[in-house]
């Protein structure tokens, strides 16, 4: 996947950087999401460790 | 009337409310929260397929975020004690037993005080994406006719709007994240207290005690 969107100079020669790609939005609310998850999960497991131990 | 029935009636009685945040630092926040979620929907709206005329309630919104967060630098600077953001050596140890404890291990993190380890790791991140979305922003006002300028798209070479092209949307995707991350803690239960002070100002002196080490916010 490209980080990165390029178009072609209307005088020719290299290709011009325009901006991000866009199809990396998932990624990045993907990875917002296995972040929350992780936490959840961890969180839960926390409080049930301690809760047993008390 | 001996020294202790006299210093105990003479003592001030501990309020049941302790204040978090001002009305105007309220504002503050929900105002930039209706800003963030505007920008963000006339940004990916349209690269999602949902197609209508942004451009012109991105760049004004674009330009009240600006407002708002200089507002917010002079307010935390001048008035506010931006040492409560501050991250030193105690929140570097607090986050890590934080992490410590969740991946399993028993003991229990001390308290903190107004914000945690967390909290001011977020803020610096967010502090730093807004900026740069708002910095490369105002830069691509100049690409725009507006009431006070026309536009200049050869201010800057092909090759430098490129790059400030790539800050604003990679800026703008991690904001998207962040703010995915900041709904779920100010979701949780854990953190309902802190989203009904974000709405009524106050916690009860309850959450204060639980929450919170007296000696690192005093209240």
């Amino acid at each position: 996947m490209e980080l990165f969107r390029y178009s072609r100079s209307i005088y020719g020669g290299s290709n011009q950087l325009i901006g991000a790609n866009w199809d990396l939005l998932p990624v990045f609310v993907g990875a917002a999401l296995v972040f929350i998850i992780l936490h959840a999960l961890l969180s839960a497991r926390s409080k049930r460790r301690r809760q047993g131990s008390s | 009337m001996d020294e202790a029935t006299s210093k105990s009636q003479t003592a001030p009685a501990l309020s049941p409310r302790v204040p978090r945040h001002k009305a105007i630092d309220r504002l503050y926040h929900w105002l930039m929260a209706i800003c963030i979620f505007t920008l963000m929907a006339t940004a990916f709206l349209p690269i999602l397929g949902f197609k209508f005329e942004w451009l012109d309630i991105h760049w004004i919104t674009g330009v009240a975020l600006t407002v708002l967060v200089i507002f917010h630098i002079v307010r935390a600077i001048g008035w506010q004690d931006w040492r409560n953001m501050w991250i030193g050596f105690a929140d570097i140890r607090d986050l890590w037993r934080n992490v410590a404890q969740l991946l399993g291990a028993r003991k229990t993190p001390p308290l903190p005080g107004k914000y945690d380890a967390a909290q001011k790791l977020y803020h610096l991140g967010v502090a730093i994406v807004v900026l740069a979305v708002v910095g490369s922003g105002l830069l691509m006002l100049l690409k725009i006719d507006t009431p006070l300028w026309r536009r200049n798209p050869y201010v800057f070479s092909g090759d430098t709007w490129g790059i400030i092209y790539v800050v604003h949307g990679m800026a703008a995707m991690t904001i998207v994240a962040i703010v995915i991350i900041h709904l779920y803690f100010a979701l949780m239960p854990d953190g309902w207290y802190l989203l009904r002070a974000m709405i009524r100002g106050s916690i009860s002196r309850k959450e204060y005690v639980e929450h919170h080490d007296a000696a690192r916010w005093k209240a």
